[in-house]
């Protein structure tokens, strides 16, 4: 664990103490070494499934994919922001990345806790990066708006689960998972254990977010900067699903009724955002939409509790996270060059950058889970459980699938079919940055094909 | 003022503080708390205008009315049980009147009307004086005579206070008064936990001093009293105005930061006692905090006011004030999280 | 006896409604005196005769430069007294809350609640007030040099706040 963590604490001296020349490249060669010691953690050497480096920080097949992924998406985050940053003075460049290190710090420390205070301390604790990133690099003035929404949507949802957090430590004494799972089952049968039960969960599912609690995603992805929109829609939002699987063990007699609401609106929370999806005009509003759609079939993959389902969840988080990065990173392509999110603005690209409307086929093909690639497993598995639960989450859950298909396919017409307008012809070309950045996201989503154990988690 | 004269104010406000501390008999806690108010209200007046006399006309005025009932309230319980001593203070009426009269004496809603007009007037150290070392004597009183004073009373005055406190900086502009209600909503997190474990308040004063300090230490050094005067410290001191927004999301108590440190062990405390609901309560109560501290984070750090090219690039002369203590308060307003389980060892 | 110190002690309420009921200022210290002479009159009535001496003396010392200063420097043309509607109406007031409370605790004050100092210590040889002063002096040093030290203090925090023509801002003439 240290073996990653402290390379990336180092990434603060060398943000600072390189020269402004070679300021990128270091920091990108730097995070992406970093990303490479932390495929490290997929060598299993315990049966036992965790593999601890010391009592507080340890790995298991749940949290190792979410830490690589997070390794992984920092040289993504620093390559994409390199255009838009670059005119900035070089200490606010500076400052820039460290916010971004110091997010993947806390991402690091809250995949790897074993503690669940510490997850939750370090859950809170990527607040203020992110904040930082929203409010202080979006551009425009509607980003403080979203700010405000994205901190307090999360504390309010977040200040119940510390309280419940404590009230769990006092009754069993421990917040290890590593001990928590044999301790005694929890006697949960009164009014004031359901709503215990709910503080658990509501921080997690608002940021995750479930339908009805999400309203804060959309504005955030549209008025953060690529860098911010990439990290939130690739890893904050996991770190809802990872605490819900983490929370769930805890929860057992309990969860098997009071889910059911629950899992009722994130699956109807997977039409109604993929109809918003289906009459969006704003290209990054669209791909928020449709992560809030896809985490709605992991939510509800979560709280059916049921191996499928994990892995399931587990699955589609990893692959999404991939996907809608590398989608907030196309839109970004085109915004930096058309300074607008409204996709009929910028039509026919595909005649303008060929090779571009390749990668933005591809990734949105991952989106609406093309048949082998990892999007597909998860959707699949988690359809499956929800179907063997009830036969009627059929319709929803495949409704949801159809509507998926139909704004991906929408997105891709509408932003690189139909007539170039006139006013776009004098675009810059596509830099060679752009592309490994696609290349980079795209890979491992191709490559996870072959290896899907990676992601599979405890079923394996 | 006068060097001498300055001198013979500020060791009598040491004076004061530290008469209380020692003190085991009422009369005597009772003279430090005067000589303290006594001390401080010269230095409150020291600008002369009109503004700085009300505030400490105003500030004389509760705080003799304070110590009044503390006397009162020492009195009648030395005539209903025959005892002077502090921790002794056990007749009700005597009770609830001395914690009222302290409530008054710190600012505790619903007693708080009078700081942050107090506040208001004074200058920004005349300021940090009042919010953080006239809150230190007032606290070894309470603190010594928490075990006997009616629950509900203390938990009333905190949840009211830290409701209040949150409520009222809502619509605020004025710096000052915005820091007089955090200092009202984080009394009142001191207050709700002080019968279960003393040991956090004074956990919890001692970062609130710490963090206040850094806040009214980096206001001194922009020389700014207003949301609309801080929008342009960016370009006076870069660095300041990044850590100054971490610094009042740590007053906001955001987790990486100090000001979590006491808000999880009070929140700890409270859930131990199963007192849920009211710990849930004070928790929510500090994002209503929390939303002018980003209002200031947002006017200040986050976004930059649009004005003219001369105004954004002045001169950057060297600053005449010490800016030690600022660079340590706000090192530890920012850094102290990890380092809790040491200081739970020292206040315990 | 029972029957005089209820009369002093309406005596201190009706001087305290005086004062409190906001005439013209030395018609206010008119009232304060009032109460203070009777204040002590109460002591003397519980055997504290040498300190109600004391604080009688003291207390006119410092009345006489109230009654100097309220008539030097709030000096009004046409002053208020307690027969003027305004503060007639604050008299009644005072007054009907004072019956109010007083109807409340009736029954209250009894025989046995004066008690007098003398009658707790049958076998003392000095009087308590007396020797309550000598053992002040003999055994409270510090606590005389502590009291001597606010006095000082007093005196400089008053002067500091008051000091300079132009500048003394408390006072508003």
């Amino acid at each position: 664990m240290l073996k990653v963590l402290i390379p990336t604490i180092m990434l603060f001296p060398t943000i600072w103490l390189t020269s402004p020349k070679w300021l990128w490249t270091t920091t990108t060669a730097h995070s992406l070494l970093i990303a490479s010691i932390s495929l490290m953690w997929f060598k299993w050497t315990s049966e036992t499934g965790w593999t601890s480096s010391n009592t507080y920080l340890a790995t298991d097949p749940l949290s190792t994919p979410l830490l690589v992924l997070t390794c992984w998406l920092l040289p993504l985050m620093i390559l994409a922001s390199q255009n838009h940053i670059n005119p900035e003075p070089i200490s606010r460049q500076r400052l820039y990345i460290t916010l971004l290190a110091s997010l993947q710090t806390f991402l690091i420390m809250a995949f790897g806790a074993t503690e669940i205070i510490m997850f939750y301390i370090m859950f809170e604790a990527t607040l203020i990066p992110t904040l930082i990133i929203i409010t202080r690099w979006g551009n425009q003035t509607e980003r403080l708006n979203a700010g405000t929404y994205f901190l307090f949507y999360t504390l309010a949802g977040s200040l119940p689960l510390l309280v419940a957090l404590l009230l769990l430590q006092q009754s069993t004494g421990t917040l290890s998972m590593l001990v928590l799972q044999y301790s005694q089952p929890l006697q949960l049968n009164s009014w004031g254990h359901m709503i215990w039960w709910a503080a658990c969960l509501i921080a997690f599912l608002v940021k995750m977010p479930l339908y009805g609690v999400h309203l804060w995603l959309p504005k955030a992805h549209v008025e953060a900067p690529v860098a911010g929109s990439m990290v939130l829609a690739a890893v904050l939002l996991k770190l809802g699903g990872y605490g819900m699987m983490r929370m769930m063990v805890m929860l057992d007699p309990l969860s098997k009724e009071l889910a059911y609401p629950f899992i009722i609106l994130a699956l109807w929370g997977i039409i109604m955002t993929g109809s918003i999806c289906l009459r969006q005009t704003d290209l990054k509003s669209l791909i928020a939409y449709s992560s809030v759609s896809h985490m709605g079939l992991v939510a509800g993959g979560i709280l059916i509790q049921t191996p499928w389902g994990f892995s399931g969840a587990i699955i589609l988080m990893i692959a999404h996270g991939l996907v809608s990065s590398a989608l907030f990173c196309l839109a970004n392509t085109a915004y930096e060059r058309t300074h607008s999110r409204t996709m009929i603005l910028a039509r026919g690209l595909q005649i303008i950058f060929p090779l571009t409307a390749v990668w933005w086929f591809i990734a949105n093909l991952a989106n609406l889970a093309l048949p082998p690639l990892p999007n597909l497993m998860g959707e699949l598995m988690i359809i499956t459980t929800l179907f063997n639960w009830s036969p009627w989450t059929i319709l929803l859950t495949g409704l949801g699938t159809l509507i998926t298909a139909g704004y991906s396919l929408y997105m891709f017409l509408m932003s690189q079919r139909g007539p170039t307008p006139n006013h776009i012809t004098g675009l810059q070309p596509f830099h060679t940055r752009e592309h490994l950045l696609m290349t980079l996201h795209l890979i491992p989503v191709i490559l996870l094909v072959t290896k899907p154990e990676l992601m599979w988690g405890w079923c394996y | 003022m006068n060097p001498y004269v300055l001198m013979i104010l500020l060791s009598s406000l040491g004076l004061g503080t530290t008469l209380t501390f020692a003190s085991s008999h009422w009369l005597l806690a009772w003279m430090g708390l005067e000589i303290n108010t006594l001390a401080i209200t010269p230095l409150m007046a020291q600008h002369h205008h009109p503004r700085a006399v009300e505030a400490t006309t105003k500030y004389f005025l509760t705080q003799a009315t304070a110590a009044a009932m503390i006397l009162f309230a020492s009195t009648t319980n030395a005539w209903m049980t025959g005892e002077w001593s502090i921790t002794d203070l056990s007749d009700p009426l005597a009770n609830t009147m001395f914690m009222t009269a302290l409530a008054l004496k710190i600012g505790l809603a619903p007693m708080h009307f009078w700081m942050p007009e107090v506040l208001q007037g004074l200058d920004l150290l005349t300021g940090l004086i009042l919010s953080t070392w006239q809150k230190l004597a007032p606290f070894a009183l309470i603190i010594q005579t928490a075990q006997n004073i009616d629950p509900l009373l203390l938990t009333l005055l905190g949840v009211t206070s830290t409701l209040v406190g949150g409520w009222g900086g809502l619509n605020q502009t004025q710096l000052r008064k915005i820091l007089a209600y955090s200092s009202i909503a984080h009394m009142g997190w001191m207050i709700i936990v002080i019968q279960y474990a003393p040991q956090l308040t004074l956990l919890a004063l001692g970062t609130y001093i710490i963090m206040t300090s850094a806040a009214f230490l980096t206001l001194k050094m922009s020389l700014t009293t207003k949301v609309s005067t801080l929008a342009t410290t960016w370009s006076k001191s870069p660095i300041l105005t990044a850590t100054t927004a971490l610094v009042l999301l740590s007053l906001g108590g955001l987790p990486p930061l100090t000001g979590f440190m006491p808000k999880w062990l009070i929140l700890q405390e409270l859930t131990k006692q199963d007192l849920p609901i009211i710990a849930t309560t004070m928790a929510l109560a500090a994002l209503i905090s929390l939303y002018f501290y980003l209002r200031l984070c947002y006017a200040m750090t986050l976004t930059i006011s649009p004005n003219t090219t001369n105004s954004t690039t002045p001169w950057r002369t060297q600053t005449t004030q010490a800016s030690m203590p600022l660079a340590l308060f706000t090192m530890a307003t920012l850094g102290l999280l990890p380092m809790t389980p040491a200081i739970l060892t020292l206040t315990t | 006896m029972t029957y005089f110190m209820f009369l002093l002690l309406m005596a201190l309420v009706v001087g305290l409604v005086a004062v409190a009921s906001n005439p013209t200022p030395y018609f206010a210290a008119l009232g304060l005196v009032v109460a203070a002479g009777v204040g002590c009159g109460v002591l003397v009535g519980h055997g504290g005769s040498f300190l109600s001496l004391v604080l009688f003396l003291i207390y006119l010392g410092g009345m006489l430069v109230v009654f100097a200063y309220s008539a030097a420097l709030a000096a009004e043309p046409y002053p208020e007294a307690w027969g003027s509607r305004s503060v007639l109406g604050y008299v009644l007031v005072y007054l009907l809350g004072v019956g109010l409370v007083a109807g409340f605790f009736w029954g209250g004050w009894y025989e046995g609640s004066w008690v007098v100092v003398d009658g707790l210590k049958e076998f003392s040889v000095l009087r308590g007030d007396v020797s309550g002063v000598a053992v002040m002096y003999s055994s409270g040093g510090g606590m005389l040099v502590i009291c001597a030290w606010v006095l000082l203090l007093t005196l400089l925090v008053v002067l500091e706040l008051t000091r300079g023509l132009s500048r003394g801002a408390l006072r508003a003439v």
